[in-house]
């Protein structure tokens, strides 16, 4: 019954354990949720007025019009765009947070964060034209700080990352009105147009989608990333190890879950404090195991090297352990069931951001200004729940998996060229020459409507299997990384000969962990390095690459499957966005909108047909930049 | 006899049919009064689905119907339009006929079962035919 | 056609109404040593318990002889089975008949212990039994009950809620022994303790005490207990003293055949006094249970008035609800001998199998689907399909949609082709 749920086997053993007690977890809610309504599923239900709600039948009986007259297209493209407001919002808003923080730290506000990466604050700084010499670090974050907090009030102009693209990239979405003016002047256009009665051209909405989502990806997420890596250091490789087996027997589980370094980077300084490490063996613990669930694990993984308990439908799991003392949340993904689900434990689930608060769970509410102090007492309060432990209730899976993570795209110069002459050429002359096929970055969440981790896994595997160099972030590569994908000797077992002979020379894994996913604009970065670097054409259209996302479920995910579109990059999506039942717009977005940004949408379920797509979709770029044939794999 | 049958091919699950029904055998008979009623109502009809199949399912109204075989109150029995109807004031909750229900179509309140009556009291006929956005479900006349 | 029927619970009334279906003019006489209206003795227990008024005990109206044109002699019964197609009642008195149905049902088995006579200790089979017990009521204090199957169970919880101190003195190592396992049984044994119904297993009486009228139970270790009531639940037996001396086969009751026909041309039986196939195990067998008199008395009737109707056989299946939590039996739930498989569910789901078929099972809490798996059980489907979906809490009656697609010979009742809406098309189009 439950082998058919997962790839991971960890998540059977728990899920048994599971059942023995009674407790549900998304997996039973997901088979009492069925049948989905499938109006919901095509997108054709509409709730933004209250003369409805309204649904048109896709069989063509019933209303084949809402109540104002908003067709199937209208209606699905509305219920879109709104959807990506919510993605762009939730990693934009924690850009914002980021900005705060580095702000407040450069006015020395702040307590338990430093300016750790300075080369990339001079860098960044020299983008900004912000004047660095002879003036103090703090000084020059502060510009920085300011002039990123001002991307999001903007009103007119241009975000400023937007010049990371290719000129040719900047031009069209000049060209066609995408190119986003301010962070949150797009979502608030996206609210105002889908209210009844505002914009009604599905295409109309979708141009304006667009352009909210460049203002995630080139705007929100890129901050936050290149912000992040300023507070909290650039990451470099780092080996560290994935899934529930991280949790020890005997010390004082510490888990921490959501998107936001600005937490769970102080919860490291704080789980390594040699006062609270004392505190911890006097109850009989042999240390503070930290472990982290979905982003922002990926986040402390990248620079920290803090182990990787579980991806998104892991989290609840990580608790029927009965191993865990405390549980942090901060923001997105986190699942209201875990208060319940704690109950039946000695668990004490915290949530820290006054954003984000769960029935039945205690709050602790976290500001930068006393960041250390309230992190120790977070950590504290584990220690003195170690003696609840109830050792009859402990079920630790065994699974434990090796990886390696912490690639960027500064790194990338690096890791080709060495450290005196860091170059993207071997990486461009790679693709060049036929040795690697290009690049796809498989990203995204995990969803009960799929074999957990499965879609992933396999795709992943055939990508490499053919040349495919793959890049992953958030839960695709803590799903990558539970399966050993991470490692060099995957390169080995499942890449291609082409792959296998770079991975070689490189040392490095097949797949490459680049972080969480609002890092998924390291990879936007990468692109435009490796454009710059030259003989690949002149557009991240012109490159043999594509972006996938196996098995989503966010509206972040839907901001970013646009942005990539939006950036002229071919995405396969495992399911299908909700527009089904508006057969036009279906038609427009996997395959006209091609015609105006150079990137479309595909849906395919099946992760060996995708993998086909997407090679197929290689094979022609490749043709189209008359590069050598492919030297081992067809 | 007429009774109404679920065309799975156009069944979009979106449980509108529940919704009505259980609101069509409520005390007030409107929605907003009947969440609030105690007991609640059930639904008689019930969306369920395996693979790609989708079926609102309720009461088939056997021809042979083993509920009233089963039915040791004489509570279940056969009406003179042909439908299985129910008495309720006869009912003592013995579940008998849940025994025997090959569609498991019987719910249970407290010691009473519950089932499809076709909207008998209801001269517009059956509420869920009415509510169904597809046509999914529909009225017909048994075929001989 | 002169039909005579004797016995007027469920075979006899289901009977007569399968009788008139086919026959309109027939005449029909029907003989019962009770007088009272037809009323359905599994509701005995409920009535007992104060649920339901004795006016609810009807399961038919009181106009139901006058509607069907039907000769109702009551209060007296019949005694012998004469050849030459007659009958003998009790104030000697013969009636002859064309079809003869003999439905008259069992009694409570007694108890051969010494004391068994004494005022007080009673069955609970029929109105009189009822009636009996209510009288008693005002001065009982506590009532034991010798049995742990259902009568004895259903009688304890109706005196608990008439508020007499009860216990149960069971043979067997856990209550419902004949229907249910040890684990599932359990569930009723403990919420029954738990609200306050004494139950002592593994023990038998030996002797009931009293002195005229009875005042309590010793029982072989020695252990007294004082009460004011004794029913003794120990199961029935088959009425067929009637038939002695005729060439009418009997067993434990009154063979038959698949067409309900006795060893005698003519003579039909049906209800608890026939021993018909069971289903499952093809052996001759009483499953003594009201469902089961119901389609028999049909089937009985239809081919006494001329039709070759099948029956396939009975089944063993129990419902009963105690403190809100109902249970259902359901076929073979204590199979002995090899080749049986188990698969079950905390609390509680438990289905036996053979070579991949329900042969039995048993649900405590939520029996939501028991006709779905009964369907499954009696149709002798294979399900290793849906094998590992029974147990599931989202099992319902779609989830046998494939099994019925595939099996569609099976599934010919005309209910299930409507399913599949294929004539729905066809009407629409």
């Amino acid at each position: 019954m439950n082998n058919e749920k997962s790839a991971d086997s960890s998540v059977k053993e728990t899920l048994c354990v599971a059942c023995d007690r009674n407790i549900s977890t998304v997996f039973d809610r997901f088979e009492a949720m069925q049948p989905e309504c499938g109006f919901g599923q095509l997108g054709v239900c509409c709730r933004n007025c209250v003369m409805g709600p309204c649904r048109i039948g896709p069989f063509g009986e019933g209303a084949k019009e809402g109540i104002c007259g908003a067709n199937a297209d209208t209606i699905a493209a509305r219920n879109l765009v709104r959807m990506i407001a919510g993605g762009a919002a939730a990693h934009s808003d924690h850009g914002r947070d980021v900005a705060h923080t580095l702000l407040a730290t450069s006015e020395g506000k702040t307590e338990g964060y430093a300016i750790k990466g300075k080369e990339k604050l001079f860098d960044l700084a020299k983008e900004l034209n912000i004047k660095t010499e002879n003036r103090k670090i703090e000084e020059i974050a502060h510009d920085v700080a300011e002039k990123c907090f001002a991307e999001f009030g903007q009103q007119y102009g241009e975000l400023q990352f937007t010049k990371r693209a290719p000129k040719k990239r900047q031009e069209i979405w000049r060209k066609n009105k995408l190119t986003p003016r301010g962070i949150d002047r797009e979502v608030v256009e996206i609210m105002h147009r889908t209210h009844i009665g505002v914009d009604n051209d599905y295409e109309n909405l979708i141009q304006q989608g667009m352009r909210a989502s460049l203002s995630d990806g080139w705007g929100g997420s890129m901050i936050a990333t290149d912000l992040q890596d300023i507070l909290f250091g650039s990451p470099t490789p780092v080996r560290s190890v994935s899934n529930l087996g991280v949790l020890k027997e005997d010390e004082v589980n510490i888990i921490v879950h959501g998107h936001e370094p600005t937490l769970s980077d102080v919860i490291v300084t704080a789980s390594q404090d040699k006062e609270l490490l004392e505190l911890a063996k006097s109850y009989g613990a042999k240390g503070i195991n930290l472990a982290g669930i979905c982003c922002t694990a990926n986040e402390i993984l990248m620079r920290r090297g803090i182990p990787i308990a579980g991806n998104f439908l892991q989290q609840e799991l990580a608790i029927i352990t009965g191993a865990v003392e405390v549980f942090i949340t901060d923001v997105q993904c986190v699942m209201p069931s875990l208060g319940k689900i704690a109950g039946c434990f000695h668990t004490k689930v915290v949530s820290t951001s006054p954003k984000a608060k769960f029935p039945g769970v205690e709050h602790i509410e976290f500001s930068e200004e006393e960041a250390l102090p309230i992190a120790k007492k977070i950590v504290r309060l584990a220690i003195e729940n170690y003696k609840n432990r109830k050792k009859e209730l402990v079920n630790i899976p065994k699974e434990k998996m090796e990886l390696i993570a912490g690639f960027t795209s500064e790194y990338v110069f690096k890791m080709l060229g060495g450290k005196y002459r860091a170059t993207y050429r071997p990486l461009n002359d790679a693709i060049i020459s036929g040795r690697l096929r290009g690049a796809v970055g498989i990203v995204g969440c995990n969803n009960p409507k799929v074999k957990h981790d499965w879609a992933h896994i396999e795709l992943t595997k055939e990508l490499i299997k053919n040349d495919v160099l793959v890049v992953t972030t958030g839960c695709s590569a803590i799903a990558s990384a539970k399966a050993g994908l991470l490692l060099p000797e995957a390169a080995k077992k499942y890449a291609g000969k082409g792959l296998q002979e770079i991975c070689e020379a490189v040392g490095c894994p097949p797949v490459l962990h680049m972080g969480s996913c609002v890092d998924i604009s390291r990879i936007l970065t990468t692109l435009c390095n490796v454009i710059t670097e030259g003989g690949l054409g002149e557009d991240i259209s012109d490159l043999p690459v594509a972006a996938a996302a196996p098995e989503w479920m966010s509206e972040k995910a839907v901001s970013i499957g646009f942005y990539a579109v939006v950036s002229g990059i071919y995405t396969v999506l495992g399911l299908p966005l909700p527009v089904m039942g508006g057969k036009n717009l279906t038609e427009y977005l996997t395959n006209d909108i091609e015609n105006t940004v150079g990137g479309k949408f595909a849906f395919e379920p099946d992760p060996l047909k995708a993998a086909k797509l997407i090679i197929e979709h290689l094979n022609k770029k490749r043709e189209l930049l008359k590069l050598k044939p492919m030297m081992y794999t067809k | 006899m007429k009774k109404v049958y679920c065309d799975v091919s156009k069944c979009l699950g979106c449980r509108s049919c529940e919704i009505a029904c259980a609101v069509e055998h409520s005390k007030s008979k409107t929605l907003f009064l009947a969440i609030k009623e105690e007991p609640l109502p059930i639904n008689r009809r019930k969306v369920q689905a395996v693979d790609e199949i989708i079926i609102s399912n309720a009461c088939h109204h056997c021809e042979e119907a083993p509920c009233i075989s089963a039915c040791m109150s004489g509570a279940m029995y056969k009406a003179p339009d042909g439908s299985t109807q129910h008495d309720e004031e006869k009912c003592v909750g013995c579940w008998m006929c849940i025994m025997v229900c090959p569609f498991a179509a019987i719910s249970r309140q407290t010691k009473l079962a519950l089932k499809c009556d076709l909207c008998k009291d209801r001269t517009e006929g059956p509420v869920c035919v009415i509510s169904c956005p597809t046509k999914s479900l529909v009225i017909k006349e048994v075929q001989k | 056609m002169n039909y005579v029927i004797i016995g007027a619970s469920a075979a006899g009334i289901s009977a007569i109404e399968s009788i008139r279906e086919t026959d309109k003019n027939g005449k029909i006489t029907i003989v019962s040593d009770e007088d009272y209206p037809i009323y359905s003795r599994c509701l005995l227990s409920y009535y007992l318990a104060g649920t339901i008024s004795e006016e609810k005990l009807k399961y038919r109206d009181d106009d139901f002889y006058k509607k069907n044109n039907v000769n109702a002699i009551l209060g007296k019964k019949v005694e012998l089975v004469l050849p030459d197609k007659k009958v003998k009642l009790s104030d000697s008195t013969i009636v002859p008949f064309d079809k003869l149905l003999i439905a008259t049902g069992s009694r409570s088995k007694t108890e051969k212990i010494p004391g068994v006579q004494l005022e007080g200790v009673l069955g609970l089979r029929n109105i009189e039994d009822a009636k009996k017990i209510e009288v008693r009521l005002d001065k009982t204090k506590t009532a034991v009950m010798l049995g742990g199957g259902l009568i004895g169970l259903r009688a304890a919880y109706a005196l608990h809620k008439r508020g007499v101190k009860v216990t149960v003195v069971v043979k067997s190592k856990h209550v419902l022994s004949q229907i249910l396992d040890e684990e599932g049984a359990s569930f009723i044994q403990k919420e029954m303790e738990k609200q306050g119904i004494k139950i002592l297993t593994g023990l038998s009486a030996t002797e009931i005490v009293g002195n005229k009228d009875v005042n309590g139970v010793v029982l072989e270790n020695g252990e007294k207990i004082d009460c004011e009531i004794v029913v003794i639940g120990k199961g029935v037996q088959a009425n067929t003293e009637l038939v002695k001396g005729t060439d009418i086969k009997t067993e434990r009751g009154i063979i038959v055949d698949d067409e309900l026909k006795t060893t005698v041309s003519d003579i039909y039986s049906a209800g608890d006094v026939a021993q018909t196939s069971d289903l499952i195990t093809g052996e001759k067998t009483i499953n003594a249970l009201w469902p089961n008199a119901v389609i028999q008395g049909k089937i009985a009737g239809l081919n006494m008035a001329g039709k070759n109707i099948k029956y396939d056989g009975s089944l063993a299946m129990n419902s009963v609800e105690f403190f809100g939590l109902p249970t259902i039996s359901y076929g073979i739930t204590k199979p002995k001998g090899e080749g049986y498989e188990f698969i079950v569910k905390k609390k509680y789901k438990k289905f036996v199998l053979k070579n991949n078929k329900i042969v039995g099972f048993v649900l405590v809490g939520d029996i939501d689907n028991a006709g779905v798996y009964g369907s499954l059980l009696r149709k002798k489907i294979d399900i290793s399909s849906v094998k590992n979906k029974l147990l599931e809490n989202n099992f319902n009656f779609a989830k046998i949609l494939p099994l019925i697609k595939e099996h569609k010979d099976k599934f010919f009742e005309k209910e299930y082709d409507e399913v599949f809406a294929e004539q729905i098309n066809a009407v629409k189009r």
